[in-house]
């Protein structure tokens, strides 16, 4: 009964992934895909002194940075109102969560007409002082699209596990604050936070896990153009492995930047798996 | 001096105030992209009466597009993957949760182990694979290696883990081979989790990118994500026109949460991951 789960995942998922790590100390011919040799350590020092490389590190990072407290402290924040109600609270988790559900490439068509210069969001936020441009290509603004478009999709999921977490927390230690004078602010901070502890752990692993991987909304603005438009600005770690590999034809590079992001998730989920406390 | 009550009143106040604007702020995307989608071209960013909506953007999508090749393709790779990849997954969940053999062990870290790598990890030599087959262009390149699924054997491992072992050894006694105690016993108490696999995964292949993107540039056999895609690049200028392959593409997923969602939204909370 194991038998066909085995062989798909043998064929379909081990096999490739000891191949990409093989592939990554390897030149592929560029047409001919059969004919692979051995590089040594070529193309990871290629990859070192790649600026392009180092660019799509540094997108990346501030791609998390951007996106990770954000959706964080909102959905946190949202989820402790939402546990503290008592009517409605399916109706407001609908609405959170249907982003969520629909696709990204649907998701971003939308955002590119919400943000285009003149377009709803981008004259609405020009009365703060940013400039009323199409914000997908500009240099200045494509990453902070990428950053809201994605905020927006996976907030309500967050939300949800949030509220999940918040209703293992015993009810009498909000009393006992509240019978020591905690206002909601106070409760917030001393009952809730401590309270969610192994799920915010889980939310900020996660959510960096995931953000490293973002790819379809930056493939989506580079409408068929150079992946990374507008001038490299949403290249991402992803979108610089998938340049190199699918538009380049340069599958043992692209390898040697895809052992580098495997490496990573590696890291943080170890990370993660130490900071989570036992017994769940 | 405010009472207690009145202040917990006016807390609760501000926390329902706050919510409704958060709930405002993330719909108003999906009304924008409805309302838009049955204005005529000239009226977009208008606020014009409902007697005044046409039809003319979706009927513009089915002349200018095979949609309904597209929607046929997505529901052929959708209903094939879910019914595969539910198959596969409780078979070996169930032997994985019920049987002792050798190696074990080994199978289940293994399958942990997989679980952690993202698909963006290994593209390139599953690309090589799928080129070896001389499946791109085909279905079967969106269809087979997605047949199994490490995280969902994961999970209807504690379905069926939860199950007292007494059952099935009544039913080992009835004289019930193995196969049998899996489909009389084990399956009919899971039907929940195995609900759960299908939305999961039939969400995840309807929404799917990266993969059909890499492995399909055959018009006709576009998916819905890629045929919005190319939609929206050609209709570059005609928004209400993409706004209406936004609907179009959208309204299947929405309409089976709205349907579903009780069911759906704890089942997302505990995997907490996409695809």
């Amino acid at each position: 009964m194991l038998a066909p789960a085995i062989a798909l995942l043998v064929w379909w998922y081990a096999i490739p992934i000891v191949d990409s790590i093989a592939l990554s100390f390897q030149h592929v011919a560029q047409f001919d895909f059969s004919q692979r040799s051995f590089a040594g350590l070529q193309n990871y020092q290629q990859l070192i002194s790649d600026p392009a490389f180092r660019k799509s590190l540094e997108i990346t990072a501030t791609f998390v940075v951007g996106v990770v407290p954000a959706q964080t402290v909102v959905a946190l924040v949202i989820a402790a109102m939402l546990h503290n109600i008592s009517r409605a609270k399916g109706a407001f988790r609908t609405a959170y969560f249907v982003p969520y559900m629909t696709s990204t490439i649907a998701i971003t068509t939308i955002f590119m007409q919400l943000f285009v210069k003149g377009g709803v969001a981008a004259t609405a936020l020009s009365v703060v002082g940013i400039p009323n441009e199409t914000w997908y290509a500009s240099t200045h603004l494509a990453l902070w699209f990428l950053v809201i478009v994605y905020v927006y999709m996976f907030v309500g999921l967050y939300i949800v596990i949030f509220t999940g977490g918040m209703e293992t927390i015993p009810q009498d230690l909000y009393e006992a604050a509240s019978i020591d004078g905690a206002g909601p602010l106070r409760q917030f901070l001393s009952v809730t936070i401590p309270g969610v502890r192994p799920f915010l752990v889980f939310v900020l692993v996660t959510g960096i896990i995931q953000a490293i991987q973002v790819f379809d909304q930056a493939y989506v603005i580079a409408g068929g153009t150079v992946l990374g438009s507008p001038a490299g600005a949403t290249s991402t770690i992803v979108i610089f492995i998938y340049q190199q590999a699918f538009r380049l034809l340069d599958l043992g590079y692209a390898s040697a930047a895809t052992v580098f992001l495997l490496a990573c998730v590696i890291v943080l989920g170890a990370l993660g798996w130490r900071l989570a406390p036992r017994g769940d | 001096m405010i009472t207690p009550l009145a202040r917990r009143r006016a807390v609760r106040g501000i926390q329902y105030t706050i919510l409704i604007i958060f709930a405002l702020i993330m719909a108003a995307p999906l009304i924008f992209v409805l309302y838009a989608s049955f204005l005529a071209p000239p009226d977009y960013l208008r606020i014009v009466p409902p007697d005044q909506f046409t039809l003319q953007n979706y009927r513009y999508v089915f002349s200018h597009a095979p949609i309904g090749r597209w929607y046929l393709n997505t529901a052929i790779v959708t209903g094939c993957v879910v019914l595969g990849a539910v198959i596969v997954n409780t078979l070996g969940s169930w032997a994985l949760a019920r049987f002792q053999f050798k190696g074990k062990r080994v199978v289940f870290l293994t399958i942990i182990l997989i679980l952690l790598v993202p698909l963006q990890a290994y593209l390139i030599p599953l690309y090589l694979q799928v080129v070896n087959l001389n499946w791109l262009n085909t279905y079967w390149a969106l269809i087979v290696p997605f047949m199994v699924n490490p995280l969902l054997i994961f999970l209807m491992r504690q379905y069926f883990s939860r199950l007292p072992k007494e059952l099935e050894e009544a039913a080992a006694i009835d004289g019930a081979n193995r196969f049998k105690i899996f489909w009389r016993v084990g399956v009919p108490l899971t039907v929940t989790g195995i609900a759960t696999q299908a939305i999961l995964i039939g969400t995840w292949t309807w929404n799917a990118f990266l993969i059909p993107v890499t492995f399909v540039n055959d018009p006709n056999l576009f998916v819905l994500t890629l045929g919005l895609n190319s939609l929206q690049a050609q209709n570059y200028t005609l928004p209400t026109v993409q706004m209406a392959g936004v609907v179009l593409l959208t309204l299947p997923i929405v309409a089976m949460f709205l349907i579903f969602q009780r069911f759906i939204v704890p089942s997302f909370a505990t995997t907490g991951l996409k695809g």
